[in-house]
């Protein structure tokens, strides 16, 4: 039911909305202490903002409630061109799995089969009956009766809410509770007492997530409406609300050009046509965030939950795919702690940065290839680059597939290291954040001034979640010059970050926080710089279509 | 008192009330949420003259949310798992309705019995088995409702069930196989029980035995 494709012209209508989507909750003005972020941030700023990067996609953040509104501009159209009610055209669209052409189409021809299969009437003549094994079996509590005919245009809101008020005392057939005198029925009129409509829908809503809730008899199809629902949850609103989530969901599921952001109780959605068809992610990733927190960062192309740039949905899910099918060859990397080569000692490694001093020995090392840092600090830093040479090498003693290890076992070794030092990185500012908070207190410095060292760990971060990716990116590029020039982007980024790391990492006291500051700012905004240059130019490349791919990646061949 | 409680003990008592209906439910330890139902094989089936045990648990939201059935006795049909009991039966999904009760839920597990559904299977060996060589299928049925459910031993049609009651179970015919073929595979060196494991894993059985030739046997034997 779901291979239905938007036209591309149904792409289109979201952009014809006039109404203004003001995603400001509150609608109020920046606060004074925005105002002076946004002055601080410009110290950092390296270009000017407005104009879209090549890496960025454009994309627009939706509530519920906006998501609300288009949901009603299609109930809006259907129930015009067929000239039923809000409700039936809602149950039908929701049948049609919100496929418009589909459903008029299937209306014109039928209008009453459609009907009767979206749960909104029943067959006139009694059916045969329902395909379910057990159907002999049925307890009796349908009565054939009322049957109404499906003819004209069919309405479920004549019958909706039948709160009968029965002189016989009428015994539940759910609860069997004769005590009971409001029940509710469908327009089939097979009662129930109010309660047990209530926990049914309930349990459908809250326990299994479902918005078709059909009728409580056996082998009846209809399907309670919104206002029918409604009533029966009563003054359980918050039940309620999760019904009318779910049906957001099951809108935007069906719709190319929208998506739900995964973040745990979060109900936005966000808009992104630019990325909806699949050729589209050839070359582009389309890093979207919703509207509820900046930290809402998620791909809009695939089920990563989280900003993969620069290398494409497709590549980085091969690449996922490959480290967990690797894993347990790989999982001695993880490991933290490394011996030092020169006098062995066990040594731990507990800071983002890779520049590591044994404790004992004094042997400056890079934790990544465990060489001297000797070579890495000065002009040549070659820890990004896979050797291809010295793995023919080892491709001449070894077996093939040891020096194919080897190779993953490179990049894989180099894109967990990022992870895990982003992490410690996170650690050791929490650390630090404590402690620049006492000093506001101890020293003349204001707030401001003790921000740095925050936008520095967030700058760090990024870009080492930037250079994870760009090793996933690097294992699947073919060599040659554009790789190369690839991997030297790479190298400056990480050059850069390794070395605002290595500055975060220094004790912090109060007489040396003005050097210390003008230090880690100039060092961010090249880091930012650097990073910029990668995501660019990476982004570039798809479009100029100059990446090669060394193995099959899907949209490439 | 609280609604499920009520509803399932009324349930209970109208189980033990009803004389008719052959249809057993008994307590498995001191909680009404947890049940053994039980019920005679439908006659006319290879299932007749069994009794059929049913590991019943109710969830908290029943009757709202559909009863927890599985086989504990073991059967031979394609809707029910030959190695769990697990059962695939609309009504114990999607097709669940409150009004649906532990009896009429047991009633429709028997007249399942009745008619296998080979199209939707449970366990898709049997399924293949059904479908190939119905009285085969039913042969092998017979003979797990005689082994499994205390069923009368089944009439030696045709073949020789030459084990004398009480001795070792008859593997081959649990597999639903011809003794012919075993020993024909078991006769070039291969393990009994291999032999049997990969008989019925390519359901060799019936019109099939014609279809698969002995290098392909011969291939999944040296590959299990
Ligand atoms: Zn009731
Ligand atoms: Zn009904
Ligand atoms: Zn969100
Ligand atoms: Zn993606
Ligand atoms: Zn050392
Ligand atoms: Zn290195």
């Amino acid at each position: 039911m779901s291979d239905f494709e938007y036209s591309d012209e149904e792409a289109d209508y979201f952009y014809d909305d006039e109404e203004e989507m003001d995603t400001q909750e509150d609608g109020s003005a920046p606060s004074d202490d925005d105002m002076d972020m946004e002055t601080f941030n410009d110290d950092f700023r390296v270009t000017g903002k407005g104009k879209r990067k090549s890496y960025e996609v454009e994309c627009e953040p939706l509530s519920k409630s906006d998501v609300e509104k288009l949901m009603q501009q299609d109930v809006d159209h259907i129930s015009g061109i067929f000239g039923v009610d809000d409700t039936t055209a809602s149950l039908l669209l929701r049948f049609m799995d919100w496929n418009k052409e589909k459903l008029i189409e299937k209306y014109m021809d039928n209008a009453s089969a459609i009907s009767i299969s979206a749960g909104i009437s029943q067959p006139s003549i009694p059916s045969l009956p329902p395909p379910i094994r057990a159907s002999s079996l049925s307890r009796g509590v349908e009565k054939p009766a009322t049957r109404r005919s499906v003819r004209s245009a069919p309405s479920v809101s004549a019958k909706l809410l039948t709160k009968t008020k029965s002189l016989e005392p009428f015994v539940c057939p759910i609860c069997f509770d004769d005590t009971q005198s409001d029940t509710m029925s469908l327009s089939c009129d097979h009662a129930f007492c109010t309660s047990c409509w209530n926990a049914y829908i309930t349990s459908k809503i809250r326990e299994e997530g479902e918005h078709w809730i059909r009728c409580m008899a056996e082998g009846c199809s209809l399907v309670a409406p919104d206002p029918f629902v409604k009533s029966a949850l009563g003054t359980d609103t918050a039940t309620w609300e999760r019904f009318q989530e779910l049906l957001v969901r099951h809108f935007v599921s069906h719709n190319r050009n929208l998506k739900y952001c995964p973040y745990p109780e979060c109900t936005y959605t966000v808009s992104c046509p630019s990325a909806a068809s699949k050729s589209s992610l050839a070359s582009m990733v389309p890093t979207v965030t919703c509207g509820a927190s900046p930290d809402h960062q998620f791909c809009f192309g695939c089920a990563i939950e989280s900003d993969h740039r620069p290398v494409i949905c497709a590549v980085a899910s091969m690449w996922l795919r490959k480290c967990r099918d690797d894993s347990e060859t790989a999982n001695w990397i993880k490991s933290n702690t490394k011996e030092c080569n020169k006098c062995q000692s066990t040594i731990e490694k507990n800071g983002g940065c890779n520049h590591m001093t044994c404790k004992k020995c004094k042997h400056e090392f890079c934790w990544v290839c465990m060489g001297p840092w000797s070579e890495h600090g000065t002009a040549w830093y070659s820890c990004n680059r896979y050797d291809e040479k010295a793995s023919q090498d080892a491709r001449d003693s070894q077996s093939k597939s040891r020096a194919s290890l080897e190779r993953y076992l490179h990049y894989y070794n180099r894109w967990a290291n990022h992870e895990q030092s982003a992490k410690l990185s996170m650690e050791l500012h929490a650390k630090t954040e404590k402690k620049m908070e006492e000093m506001q207190i101890t020293s003349a410095l204001t707030w401001i001034e003790v921000q740095f060292m925050k936008k520095a760990v967030d700058e760090v971060f990024k870009c080492r979640m930037t250079l994870k990716w760009t090793y996933a990116m690097a294992y699947y590029l073919e060599k040659g010059n554009e790789k190369e020039l690839f991997e030297d982007n790479q190298r400056d980024l990480e050059k850069a970050v390794e070395d605002l790391s290595e500055l975060l990492e220094q004790p912090i006291e109060a007489d040396n926080i003005p050097t210390l500051r003008q230090k880690v700012t100039d060092k961010t905004v090249y880091v930012q710089k650097r990073n910029e240059i990668m995501l660019e130019d990476t982004a570039n490349g798809f479009l100029e279509g100059r990446w090669t791919w060394n193995g099959t990646v899907e949209g490439f061949d | 008192m609280d609604a499920r409680l009520r509803r399932v003990n009324k349930e209970i008592a109208d189980c033990k009330n009803d004389k008719t209906s052959k249809i057993t439910l008994e307590l498995v330890d001191e909680s009404p949420f947890h049940l053994k139902g039980a019920f005679p094989g439908p006659e006319g089936t290879p299932y007749e003259g069994g009794h059929f045990e049913v590991d019943i648990r109710i969830p908290d939201s029943y009757p709202f949310q559909p009863l927890k059935m599985k086989f504990i006795t073991k059967v031979y049909h394609p809707n029910i798992s030959s190695a769990s009991g697990a059962i695939c039966l609309d009504i114990l999904k999607d097709a669940w309705s409150p009004v649906l009760t532990l009896k009429s839920t047991l009633i429709s597990l028997q007249s399942l019995l009745c008619s296998p559904e080979p199209n939707d299977p449970q366990d898709a060996e049997v399924a293949k088995h059904y479908m190939t060589s119905r009285s085969s299928f039913e042969e092998t049925a017979r003979y797990w409702t005689h082994i499994y459910a205390g069923g009368p031993e089944a009439k030696a049609a045709g073949k020789a069930r030459d084990t004398p009651v009480g001795a070792v179970r008859d593997e081959i015919a649990i597999a639903g196989l011809e003794k012919a073929h075993v020993d024909q595979f078991e006769a070039l060196g291969f393990e009994r029980t291999k032999v049997i494991d990969v008989l019925r894993r390519l359901n060799y059985r019936g019109a099939n035995v014609a279809k698969i030739t002995e290098d392909r046997v011969v291939e999944e034997l040296l590959k299990s």
